[in-house]
This record gives structure tokens, sequence and C-alpha cells, in this order.
């Protein structure tokens, strides 16, 4: 029973850090009608710069994740700017936005593959003594990881549904070109979703670097994000959540009970099994309201 | 700007999809307090003019001057400036709220207050939307649609109001009051409005002056009560022959 509590706890913990991915995706997907694939840069971008930030700088674990957030909202922007403001100026077709993604993110990673190198880090810091309640014991950065994620996500929450320019994002993920007309600035719209994912998956790459190894292909997990938010329903913000904390909690023990090396394949048979029942996603609706 | 220059100037003006020319060097102005009507048929550029205008679409040559001020390029921009477009078919944010679409029109606006005072004025106008405030915008009948989609403009408190076709799809009491409405909103809160109607018989009558448009140029100008008399006019648009 006791396992089963940290297996539990451990799954909501990795669940919230896919949650930070996967709401990046439905925030962009939402507004743009296209999935940014080079989250999976991004995050690897974000652990890369705060392990540095410690291993090299000696900074505390704090100064390092605000080091690392900022240095990868400019490189989201940066991004947006540079590869996609262009196309959207332009009305280019969403394939071509997913396209000039790829090339992006394989840019991004192949970079940091040759300037770092491949090899797998341990994130230095300490992980390890675990929490006691009662005879559970629970992971520490488990706890943490699961705690800002979840404060994250809150603050986002409040930014979008309790403030005026998250009514102007929110507006824009309906209908852009009416938002506009209110004097909603779509530059300014653009810029706020690139700078809040960015520092999405920076987050997000600093826990998950926490829990496996910080290496340039570690992206590779934003596919379990995405896996989230098609279950969730693409485009919705709780659909995200929702989905990846399943996600999370199912692939933790099915690891436990079953077998990690069935770990993977069993978020697929997940994927398709949802899809089979609901087409949208778990909280998706066709067209409309998306955030 | 000089006392008696024009609100809003457009001179010379050309607008293309692609190849096609939608407007064809277009002349026409609106001055404070005037209600300006622009009747034409199917596809004869009104809303490409209204489009071009709220700056939603980009022009060929031509200029547009507000305030003897050359137009701004982004529709942001241009609300800002005071010009804000109800544009074709209303389209209300349907998912959020009457009180959140209201919201969204007051967006370049930080005056809490005289935020509150058109709201006053909106519920004076349209008592309805008062009472639907939590209603999601997509679940109200086309008129009450219509309604929201003028407060809303109003709630960025314009200076030059730009109406496309507010009697679209809907039925003809409703549109009598919605017509009533605007001319209220012109006498008595003294909005400047630029309107463009298929119905040319409503726009004439509630309108200082108006233009004819067809297939992308202007064609007549004048006043509504001339235009209304007009034998032309009344042959193609008013549908009276004889
Ligand atoms: N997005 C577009 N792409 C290509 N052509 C367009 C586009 N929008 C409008 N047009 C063309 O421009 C011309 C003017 O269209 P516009 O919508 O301005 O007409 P309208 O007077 O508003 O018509 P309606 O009364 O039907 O609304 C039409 O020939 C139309 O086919
Ligand atoms: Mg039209």
């Amino acid at each position: 029973m006791e396992l089963f509590f940290q297996q539990i706890v451990s799954g909501i913990s990795i669940g919230a850090v896919y949650s930070l991915l996967a709401v990046g995706y439905a925030l962009v997907y939402s507004v743009y009608n296209f999935t940014n694939w080079a989250f999976d840069a991004f995050m690897a971008f974000g652990a890369f710069m705060a392990f540095y930030a410690i291993s090299l700088f000696f900074m505390p674990f704090w100064a390092a994740a605000l080091i690392s957030i900022v240095l990868t909202i400019v490189l989201s922007v940066g991004s947006e700017r540079l590869a996609y403001r262009p196309l959207r100026l332009r009305k280019a077709p969403r394939l071509f936005m997913m396209i000039s993604a790829m090339g992006a993110n394989l840019m991004i990673v192949n970079l940091l593959n040759l300037i770092f190198g491949g090899s797998f880090r341990r994130f230095p810091v300490d992980a390890a003594k675990p929490f006691f309640i009662g005879n559970v014991s629970i992971g520490r950065m488990d706890l943490l990881a699961g705690a800002i994620s979840f404060a994250i996500l809150a603050l986002l929450w409040w930014f979008l549904y309790r403030t005026k320019p998250g009514l102007g994002v929110r507006a824009s993920s309906i209908d852009i070109m009416t938002a506009s007309l209110m004097g909603v600035n779509n530059d300014a719209v653009a810029f706020i979703i690139f700078a809040v994912t960015g520092a999405l998956s920076s987050v997000a790459g600093v826990f998950y670097g926490i829990k496996y190894a910080v290496f340039p292909y570690m992206g590779l997990v934003t596919i379990k994000a995405m896996i989230a938010s098609i279950v969730g329903g693409l485009g919705s913000l709780p659909g995200a959540v929702v989905g990846s904390l399943i996600l999370g909690v199912l692939e933790t023990l099915v690891a436990g009970y079953i077998s990690s090396t069935y770990r993977d394949l069993f978020s697929f048979l997940f994927l398709v099994i949802i899809l089979l029942f609901f087409p949208n996603g778990l909280m998706g609706k066709s067209g409309d309201e998306k955030l | 700007m000089s006392a008696n220059s024009p609100l809003l100037d457009v001179q010379n003006l050309v607008v293309h999809y692609g190849g096609i020319c939608a407007l064809n060097s277009v002349n026409l102005h609106v001055d404070s307090g005037e209600i300006v009507a622009v009747i034409g048929a199917n596809g004869a550029g009104k809303s490409t003019l209204m489009r071009t205008i709220a700056a939603v679409k980009t022009f060929t040559s031509g200029a547009v001057l507000f305030n003897g001020q050359p137009l701004k390029k982004d529709a942001s921009r241009v609300v800002r400036d005071g010009i804000t477009l109800v544009p074709e078919g209303r389209r209300i944010f349907a998912p959020l709220t009457v009180r959140e679409n209201l919201m969204l029109g007051a967006y370049t606006r930080s005056d809490r207050k005289e935020q509150e005072e058109t709201l006053e004025e909106i519920y004076a106008l349209f008592p309805r939307l008062k009472e639907r405030l939590h209603q999601r915008g997509g679940t109200l009948s086309g008129g009450e649609q219509q309604m929201l989609a003028v407060a809303r403009a109003m709630m960025s408190k314009p200076r030059l109001l730009l109406l496309d076709e507010p009697s679209l799809g809907l039925a003809p009491i409703v549109i009598d009051a919605m017509f009533d409405a605007i001319v209220k909103l012109n006498r008595e809160l003294g909005l400047t409005i630029l309107v463009v109607e298929q119905n040319a018989s409503l726009a004439l009558e509630m309108c200082h002056r108006a233009y004819v448009l067809e297939t992308g140029t202007i064609r007549m100008e004048g006043r509504g009560s001339d235009l209304l008399q007009d034998k032309r006019v009344m042959e193609s648009y008013l549908g009276i022959t004889g």
C-alpha cells in the first residue's frame, strides 16, 4: 500500500511536469492552430542553462532556475520573431509553421549537442533525501516539482482568467482578427504566448533534468506532453493538465507494477484508446473556445 | 487639424485581393457629427472599405486620413486612435460572456470610472444586454448579438464608429429598432458614424449624406433624402420601377 501511494505521488509529480509542456502546446495551438515542435529544444536548452549556471558558476538552485527561465524566454520569443512571425504575417498555411518549428528544433538541439556534447549529466542538486509522511517516502524533488508546477499553473490560470491581457489572449484564441478590432495587439499576444511557453518549458526541463538527466535529446520526452495534450483535447488548457496527470500516474504505475520497458508502449496505447472513445480528446471542443 | 477638415478623409483609395481590384480610386469623407452611409450591392466592396479603414486590410495606393493624420498600419493602434469597426456578421466572442465581450470592447481604456458611464449609456440604449450580462455571447439571439456588437464598440469610446451591415440577417422589426439606436447614438451621444448597407432605403433615411458604391467605384453621392428621390437609385437599390 505504501508503495502504491509513493507511486501515485511520484506519478502526479511527473504528470505536473508534463502538464507544463502540455499547457504550452495547448496555448500555442489555441491561438495559432499549430503545434510548436520546438518545445523539445527549449526544454533541453533550459535544463542546460540551469545545469551550467550551477556547475560552472556555482549559483544557488533558485538563481540558476531563474536564469534558465529568462534565457529560455529569450530563445522562445526570438524563435517566434525569426521563424514564425514572418510566416504569420504572410498568412502562410499552418503546415509551414510546423515545418519551421521542426527546423528550429533540429537546429537548437544539434547546436546543444555540438557545443556541450551528447553525454548524460546528473543535475547537481541533492534530490536523494526523501520526505516521510507516515511510512510513505516522497522524493523531495518530486514534491518540489509537483508543488512548483501546480503553483505555476495556478498563476497562469489567474493571468488568463483574471487580467485584461489574459482576456486579450483568450479573445485571440477565439478570433484573432476580431480581437485586433478590439485593440488587442497581435504581436503583443504572440510575445505573451511565447514568453509564457518558453518559461514553462524551461521549468519542465529543469525538473525533468533533475529527475532523470541533462542531455541534448532529453526533449524527446515532450512526445509525452503531446500525447497528454491530445488526450486532454488539443488546445484545451484544463484538458492538457488532466491528460498529463492521468498519463503521469498511469506511467508510474505501469513502470512500478508491470515493467518500465512497457511504460511508453502503454502511453501510446492509452492515447489510442482515449481517441477511440473521445475523438476530440477528453475536454476538446470542436472549434470555439479552447482556453 | 483645421476647423473644417473632415474627421475621416479617404482619397483615391485602391485595394486589391491578390490580382483582384476590390476598390478602385474611392474618394469619400466623413465630417464630425455626421452619419454617412455607403450603399451598394453584394460584392460592391463595402466590407473591403470598412476593413481597410479599420486597418485589418492593407491598401495598394491612395490615402486614408483620420483627423488629418495618415491611418496607422496596425488595427489595434487604429482603435486606440479612435476608429472602431463593428464587423460584418457581428463576430461576437461566442464562448465569452456578454460582460467579457464588453470588457474586450474597452480593452484600450484604463479609465475605470468613465467606463461605468459608458456602460450606463449602453444599458439605456439596450436594456436587454443588462439582463444578459452573464450569459455566453453565443447564446444571444441575432438581434441581441448585433446590440452587443454595437455596445462592445461603444465601450472603446470611439470618435468614429464604423458599422458593416448592421441589418444583416435581422427581422424587419429588429432592424428598425437597431437603426433607431444608431440614430440615437448620433443625435444624443454625438457619435460620428460611417455605415455601409445593402438595405438602401433605411440607410438613406437615417443618414445625413450617402455614397453609392458599385464594383469598387463611387458612382453617386449626395444627401440621403436627395438620393432617396433619385431615379437611378430607386431603380437599382430601392426596387422601385416606374
Ligand atoms: N479575402 C478575399 N479574397 C479575395 N477576394 C475577396 C476577399 N474578400 C472580398 N473579396 C472580393 O472583393 C470584392 C468586394 O468584396 P466585399 O466583401 O468588400 O463586398 P461587400 O460589398 O461587402 O459585399 P456583401 O454585401 O456581400 O458583404 C468581391 O468581389 C469579393 O469577391
Ligand atoms: Mg460585406
